[in-house]
């Protein structure tokens, strides 16, 4: 069986889809044994929504941007 | 038109209409951003983004809708950081620096390969609780600032922008296996950060 270790090494290509059928099976079967891995993943998940919903953006002027490119567009005509 | 969802935009666009122009870029920017970072580097990204925005525009009217908008306007924005950059070749540094709180690494880990020390259940789990706290997102900042132009580039366009991984790889030229490993290591630094102040209530 996988060990807790080789899940988390896995964890990345599981949330995104890219294990083989039989690795992703293991990783499945473990889930649903460890109570651990289980929980490593769920907080992981929270993670990356974190991340997601951080605000990056530095401060800048989008909408001065996007005036200025509606302009460029509409002189090019 | 393969791509419904861009198509009203598109006319939109084209017809110079100002809000369109500030959807896609507030839905833009900051891809097109990481595309540039991870080419030229941050002294010539703000640079690249600017020429890739009027190279956008001026191609505007000849997009002919065979990949989605979002494809087109990375490629557009990895293709001027490419010819920018032209002979410097750049290497993919994999060993980036340690993030602020660490990884999960082997320590954490019996020599079985069971956890030594297991994740504990986090007090605050929605996302929106967590970010509330300045002090985490600050953290959080710090830990993403110690991460390498690819990294924090790969991450943006995976986390944020959703992008397969392959298409990563094309955009930025690097391999599959590179975008897969910046990816993961990238993560387990966030969740290193998140654990610690979880665990701390400091960063
Ligand atoms: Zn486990």
């Amino acid at each position: 069986m996988l060990s807790c270790k080789e899940l988390v090494a896995n964890s990345s290509d599981y949330l995104d889809n890219r294990l083989s059928l039989s690795r992703g099976l293991e990783v499945r079967l473990h889930l649903t044994l460890c109570v651990n891995c289980r929980r490593f993943i769920r907080q992981m998940k929270i993670s990356q929504a974190v991340y997601r919903k951080m605000q990056l953006e530095k401060a800048e002027d989008l909408d001065g941007l996007a005036q200025k490119l509606a302009d460029a567009q509409r002189s090019s005509d | 038109m393969e791509y419904p969802e861009d198509s009203a935009l598109l006319s939109r666009l084209l017809s110079g209409e100002e809000s369109a122009y500030r959807e896609l870029v507030a839905t833009y920017q900051g891809s097109m951003r990481a595309v540039a970072l991870a080419i030229v580097g941050s002294r010539n990204s703000d640079e690249v983004v600017q020429d890739a925005w009027l190279a956008v525009v001026n191609s505007l009217k000849g997009f002919q809708g065979r990949s989605s908008l979002k494809t087109w306007l990375l490629t557009i924005t990895a293709n001027t950081a490419k010819t920018r950059l032209k002979h410097n070749r750049r290497e993919v540094l994999m060993d980036d620096l340690p993030g602020p709180h660490g990884t999960i690494g082997d320590d954490r880990f019996a020599d079985d390969g069971h956890w030594l020390m297991a994740p504990h259940e986090w007090h605050q789990d929605t996302p929106e609780a967590m970010l509330l706290q300045n002090e985490l997102r600050e953290c959080l900042e710090k830990t993403l600032g110690s991460l390498s132009n690819m990294q924090s580039s790969v991450l943006v366009l995976r986390e944020r922008q959703g992008l397969e991984l392959e298409e990563i790889c094309n955009l930025l030229d690097i391999s599959l296996s590179n975008v897969r490993v910046l990816l993961h290591r990238a993560r387990l630094k966030m969740f290193a950060t998140l654990e610690h102040f979880e665990e701390t209530g400091q960063c």
